[in-house]
């Protein structure tokens, strides 16, 4: 039986204006003349893997049109033998929401707000299967309970923002199905979600798409999350297929440099190497060579053990953090957002803070560094660098604790100012510490610090539109570290980079802190990336430390059910245990 | 509920007490003094002092607003210095002539500019879009006076449509015969600012996701923008039209001035050149309480329009 | 211009940043310049509004128009491009007739009381030369009931109308700006009070603030201003503060405080450059609104002094002309100002679109 979708050399190109206003084409998806070919069977789940600018999303929406205006497509999209590309707008009106359905990353700002969610998802079984309102109402309520939303009669009239982020996920999921479609398209469904509750949003996907024989086109760019829903993946580079292949296949032997490289420079959670490849490491092998599993490269463990001799550099001990919040007429309520943390931090070492939304942990890091305002709520407990209480200092002392104790933010495109320079935004902190004999002499170690960090010199003069998220990641390190800091704070601070990019700046920091001596609190929710990184792990939940013991042993005998849940909802790849698999053992008879 | 009002109404007095400390503060520091506008030319130095011991202007200040105040409370907004009308009454009778103007304007403002901004986003980027839009610029770039002035000129005077000028008592005539010409060029005029607000209003809503996600369940175009777009932009254009509620109360006094209609507008037009001060004094606090209350009507309908308000 | 497809991830913006071509790095203003030169209707406005700007300097020098307060043409004098004018030739001829006439009057020297004096009177007048000022029988764009060149009325009150609005807009931007990025950035106490003097404010309508301030400060140029300034701030507050509560959380403005940067350096070194093109924006509409607002108030006898001329005033005269059939100085008044204003706005929507593209569709 042929696939029902196939599509043949994909083109899609946008028509911009770059900075000046000039107009010219940007290739999004197929390079020269060559597009993007692949199938999707039916009753299988097909991954497209690619990292940011791979063109992964703009491929899947262009499969059913949902292009911007400025958008020009080329190639054939095949559904059952007739070319989207070139149907009429009524036919892809009928098509979509129909016999092809989307899910999207976002579920929040995807669904609209000022309409109920048994509206939303009645409105496409008014049109396209024509059933009345209370047919539809009917339908809606055996749809919510397939997805898992519990209470479903009373959930059907609520709005999506009295939902939580894995319950309106799971509303978006049963409108896509609401019409039976034929094929799903996944554009990141669980990006935007707690690790936990990606898991069982996955295991959702895995058995509704075995239930009913549906063909699923998941798209992601973690690999991990991939190989344990996916069947057969595509992975995409720069608008090209690199490899295709059956999960296991691609998994246990991948053929292209590139999908090898991406495999290889994922942290796990099993093991921690010294250094992490990067994309740049794998590429640059000759082609002939043979090939040998990766990762024997780095395979030394980290020899560097974490020393119960280093001197303490920061102790906390009791710290808490409270937000006013508005409630009745005239009074307010406190928010506890951190409780009673303590910890100590050893020159050399790193802590790990992970946690899920709302856990405290990015608190915890603004807190340190007296980030909040005064009065935004009550401040309690300790926080001792080389025996100074730093929540005790007065105003006029508070400049030089900035130098001791640093942070770098989750989002690169937001940490630089816009209008400077980097050369302004990496001398500003020296002007204002007076580090430096005088302008020139800053400069010049503005210049030192570019360079140790991996960019070019010539850099201090740009400005930030003209680099890219890692490279900008690491001009706010730098700009961090030009004041010499003892403990530095990472919030997030690699979430928002792609895999290889991730892989270049942990290594960077890693390098950083055994050139320097610094000390680090890594705050992150990706458990694999902390294990890569931390020493010690401080796992936090609703503003209490829920477990906190060295790395390894959290990791193989954690002793707290949440932390258990934690770990076993990272997204390893392929597997026995995976909801694909599962879902595969199930008998499963098509849905007529 | 009950305690979001509670709440609003106990806000609104600061602000109210301001507006009574500005005006009052405003027209005695740097005003006229009253005792000059109210004396005639050849008054006696005695008659000038009864003058003021009558108007209280002896006191001190504080005691001038405190009495400034009290006659807000009880409603007691004093005499016209001009027409010794007590301004109670001037406001109950000029009120519905204002009113007849500005209802019908605001009503068919917002109706008609809905439809045309929502084709006006439908056709977006095409030509048709480009020349709407040059063409309300050009039509904003017109006085309001230009429109009044040649449109009473054409349409009454010219063409005979309508009367030139003229009220009358009954409030029927009114509507159909004296407000029409008023009406339609303000409408006329108001709708090209409207029109490209609305516009502006439907394509932002355009960009959100989730009407990529209605066009994934394969609505058409028109649902699109009727089922979702529009009620979400239903938000803004309530704050939009908010904002011109106040405007009902004081009326057009361009138009109230040139058509000769006793409304509210002209009153002040009138007490200005007259600088008749309580009557200014009075309609602008009045006015202030009113368009407070009107912010309150309108906070508490977003929650018919908008479902992720709270009233706390 | 630019239309990224609203899903696609920041990052892929900047990898396609990486695949443009290379250039010289470029500050916001120079690429906006850039950008702006390519909209052919931005420029041509700009040539237009630069085209007013040099008239209002020639008029406010003295160059042009300065004495447009002489009577040179007969009352109503109509436009010189409508032809011949053929009442100009009969007002010409009215006194001709009369004095024609007048020899054919009774002889009433008996009984007139004055009669003994004329000749007295006729030997001293007659000492005096009296200077006929030659009055012109047309005008280029005509006269208006005084005789009054329409043409320098409508130049010299292009100068008046248009700095009004300009200066009122600077200062309520000046107003607006400061009192908005201290309540956006600071907001506690000081946020509180400054949004208590902006609901007294704007629980008055607009106008009704100007006609108390009006009668109570008067006419003039500079109360006008001033009347402007201090009531029309409240649009520019009410963004500035907005913006500068959403920057003042954003992590450069957050890695600046963590760094150790003073709020002082934090509200104008970092964030006041990235929402200048917002206020400039704001401002160069509040120069429209106060144009309009000017002339209104004018043409209500509440704006410029009596003294001076502006489009309101020359409306206000229209109206009665009108009637009779006389209207240019309608048409003058009303072209000047539809061509300023409709320049000016095209003008302003250009450099929204070229500072920041994402701003289109706000208005």
């Amino acid at each position: 039986m042929t696939a029902p979708l196939k599509v043949e050399n994909l083109q899609v190109a946008f028509r911009l204006h770059d900075a000046d206003g000039r107009a010219h084409r940007v290739e999004a998806v197929g390079r020269e003349g060559q597009g993007v070919s692949f199938e999707v069977p039916a009753n299988t789940t097909v991954a497209l893997v690619g990292e940011s600018g791979s063109g992964k999303s703009v491929t899947a929406m262009a499969l059913v049109r949902l292009l911007p205006r400025n958008a020009e497509c080329a190639g054939r999209v095949l559904w059952r033998g007739d070319d989207l590309l070139q149907a009429p707008r009524a036919h892809m009106q009928r098509l979509r929401g129909h016999e092809i359905a989307c899910v999207f990353q976002d579920p929040m700002s995807s669904l609209n707000p000022v309409l109920t969610v048994g509206a939303q998802i009645a409105e496409p079984l008014h049109k396209h299967l024509l059933m009345g309102r209370a047919a539809a109402r009917a339908r809606a309520l055996e749809l919510l309970a397939e997805v898992g939303i519990p209470e479903p009669r009373q959930r059907i009239d609520a709005y999506p923002h009295q939902l939580s982020g894995g319950q309106q996920q799971r509303v978006m999921i049963a409108m896509a199905l609401a019409c039976e479609p034929q094929l799903l398209i996944a554009d990141e469904p669980t990006t935007a979600l707690d690790v936990t509750i990606q898991r069982q949003i996955l295991e959702l996907l895995a058995r509704l798409q075995a239930q009913r024989g549906l063909s699923m086109l998941f798209i992601s760019h973690d690999l991990g999350v991939v190989g344990e829903i996916a069947q057969q993946v595509v992975v995409m580079r720069q608008g090209t297929v690199r490899e295709r292949g059956t999960v296991a296949d691609l998994f246990a032997s991948p053929k292209d440099a590139y999908t090898k490289a991406l495999l290889a420079c994922r942290p796990r959670l099993d093991e921690r190497p010294r250094r992490l490849t990067v994309i740049d490491d794998v590429l640059a092998e000759p082609a002939g060579a043979v090939a040998a599993p990766v990762r024997e490269v780095d395979l030394d463990l980290d020899p560097r053990r974490a020393d119960d001799d280093d001197p303490v550099v920061l102790q906390v001990d009791g710290l808490c953090k409270s937000f006013w919040l508005r409630s009745g007429l005239f009074g307010r309520m406190e928010f506890k957002a951190v409780q009673d943390v303590r910890f100590t931090l050893r020159r050399g070492h790193t802590l790990g803070v992970v946690g899920e939304s709302g856990s405290g942990k990015t608190t915890m890091g603004l807190t340190l560094l007296r980030l909040h305002d005064a009065a935004s709520g009550p401040l309690a407990g300790r926080v001792l660098f080389h025996g100074h209480d730093l929540l005790a200092l007065a105003p006029a002392d508070r400049l030089a604790m900035r130098r001791r104790i640093q942070i770098v933010f989750q989002n690169p495109y937001e940490a630089l100012n816009p209008r400077f320079t980097i050369g302004q935004t990496l001398v500003e902190p020296m002007t204002i510490h007076g580090i430096g004999a005088d302008a020139p002499g800053r400069e010049r170690r503005a210049r030192d610090w570019l360079v140790r960090v991996g960019l070019d010199a010539d850099a201090m003069h740009k400005y930030p539109h003209e680099f890219s998220g890692g490279q900008r990641q690491r001009i706010a390190i730098a700009r961090s570290l030009t004041l010499s800091p003892d403990v530095l704070v990472l919030d997030e601070a690699v979430a928002a980079l792609d895999v290889s990019v991730q892989a270049q700046v942990l290594n960077l920091l890693k390098d950083l802190q055994d050139e320097l001596g610094l000390a680090y609190i890594f705050i992150s929710h990706d458990l694999a990336v902390v294990r890569f990184m931390a020493d010690d792990v401080m796992v936090m939940k609703d503003g209490r430390v829920v477990e906190h013991r060295r790395t390894e042993t959290l990791l193989a005998h954690p002793q707290d059910d949440y932390t258990r849940r934690l770990i076993g909802a990272v997204a390893q790849g392929p597997g026995p245990a995976t909801p694909a698999q599962r879902a595969l053992e199930r008998p499963t008879a098509p849905r007529p | 509920m009950f305690a979001y009002l509670l709440r609003r109404l106990w806000q609104m007095i600061p602000t109210l007490l301001g507006v009574v400390l500005l005006v009052f503060f405003l027209f005695r520091k740097f005003g006229v003094d009253p005792v000059q506008t109210l004396a005639s030319l050849n008054a006696t130095p005695r008659e000038i002092a009864e003058i003021r011991a009558q108007l209280g202007l002896n006191e001190p200040w504080w005691y001038q607003l405190a009495v400034f105040a009290k006659g807000i409370v009880t409603f007691d907004w004093g005499r016209s210095w001009a027409t010794h009308e007590t301004i109670a009454h001037l406001m109950a009778t000029r009120l519905p002539a204002t009113l007849t103007v500005t209802l019908p304007i605001l009503v068919l403002d917002t109706l008609i500019a809905i439809p045309i901004a929502l084709g006006v986003a439908y056709v977006r980027g095409s030509l048709t879009d480009r020349a709407i839009m040059v063409g309300t610029t050009v039509a904003l770039s017109i006085s309001f006076l230009v429109y009044v002035i040649v449109g009473q000129y054409l349409f009454g005077f010219q063409l005979g449509w309508f009367p030139v000028q003229g009220w009358s008592d009954s409030t029927w005539t009114n509507l159909v015969v004296y407000a029409p010409l008023p009406v339609l060029l303000a409408v006329l005029v108001g709708l090209s600012p409207q029109t490209r607000l609305y516009r502006s209003f439907f394509l932002d809503e355009l960009g959100h996701d989730y009407v990529r996600t209605a066009r994934a369940k394969g609505l058409t175009e028109p649902a699109v923008l009727f089922g979702h777009v529009l009620r979400n932009a239903l938000i803004p254009i309530l704050t939009n039209v908010g904002l011109g509620l106040p405007g009902i109360l004081i009326g057009s006094f361009l138009i109230e001035v040139y058509f000769s209609i006793p409304g509210i507008g002209r009153e002040v037009l009138l007490a200005v050149n007259r600088s008749d001060y309580p009557v200014i004094q009075a309609v602008t606090i009045y006015v202030a309480m009113l368009t407070m209350v009107a912010n309150l009507v309108v906070d508490v309908s977003y929650r018919a329009v908008d479902p992720r308000v709270v009233l706390r | 211009m630019s239309e990224m497809p609203d899903f696609v991830s920041t990052s892929l913006v900047s990898t396609l940043a990486d695949m443009a071509p290379p250039r010289r790095a470029a500050g916001v203003w120079r690429s906006a310049w850039r950008r702006f030169r390519r909209d052919g209707v931005g420029v041509v406005a700009l040539a237009v509004v630069a085209a007013y700007a040099v008239l209002i300097a020639c008029t406010g020098s003295g160059l042009v128009a300065r004495h447009w307060q002489d009577e040179v043409g007969v009352p109503d004098a109509p436009p010189s491009f409508l032809g011949a004018p053929a009442r100009a030739t009969a007002g010409a001829a009215a006194p001709a007739s009369a004095a024609a006439a007048a020899p054919a009057a009774l002889d009433i020297a008996d009984v007139d009381p004055l009669a003994p004096r004329y000749k007295e009177w006729n030997e001293r007048a007659a000492q005096y030369h009296a200077q006929a000022r030659p009055v012109a029988a047309s005008l280029p764009f005509g006269g208006d009931r005084l005789g009054r060149d329409v043409l320098s009325k409508a130049l010299k009150g292009t100068q008046i109308s248009v700095s009004v609005g300009v200066l009122a807009a600077i200062v309520a931007t000046l107003i607006g700006a400061t009192l908005g990025a201290l309540a956006g950035f600071f907001g506690g106490r000081v946020g509180d009070l400054v949004e208590w003097v902006y609901n007294v404010l704007t629980a008055v309508p607009e106008i009704l603030l100007f006609f108390a301030f009006a009668a109570v400060f008067g006419r003039g140029i500079s109360t006008l201003v001033l009347i402007m300034g201090l009531t029309g701030w409240t649009g520019q507050y009410r963004q500035v503060r907005a913006e500068f509560i959403k920057h003042s959380r954003r992590e450069y403005v957050r890695a600046a405080e963590a760094i150790g940067a003073s709020a002082g350096a934090r509200m104008f070194r970092h964030i006041l450059p990235n929402v200048s093109h917002v206020i400039l924006v704001r401002m160069s509409l509040m120069v429209v609104g106060f144009i309009k607002a000017e002339v209104i108030l004018s043409y209500l006898a509440l704006g410029v002094a009596t003294d001076q001329v502006s489009w309101g005033t020359m409306l206000a005269e229209s109206q009665n002309e009108l009637v009779l059939g006389h209207w240019w100085q309608l048409a003058a008044a009303t072209i000047a100002m539809a061509v300023f204003v409709t320049a000016f706005s095209l003008m302003a929507d250009a450099w929204r679109d070229a500072l920041d593209p994402k701003l289109r569709g706000q208005r």
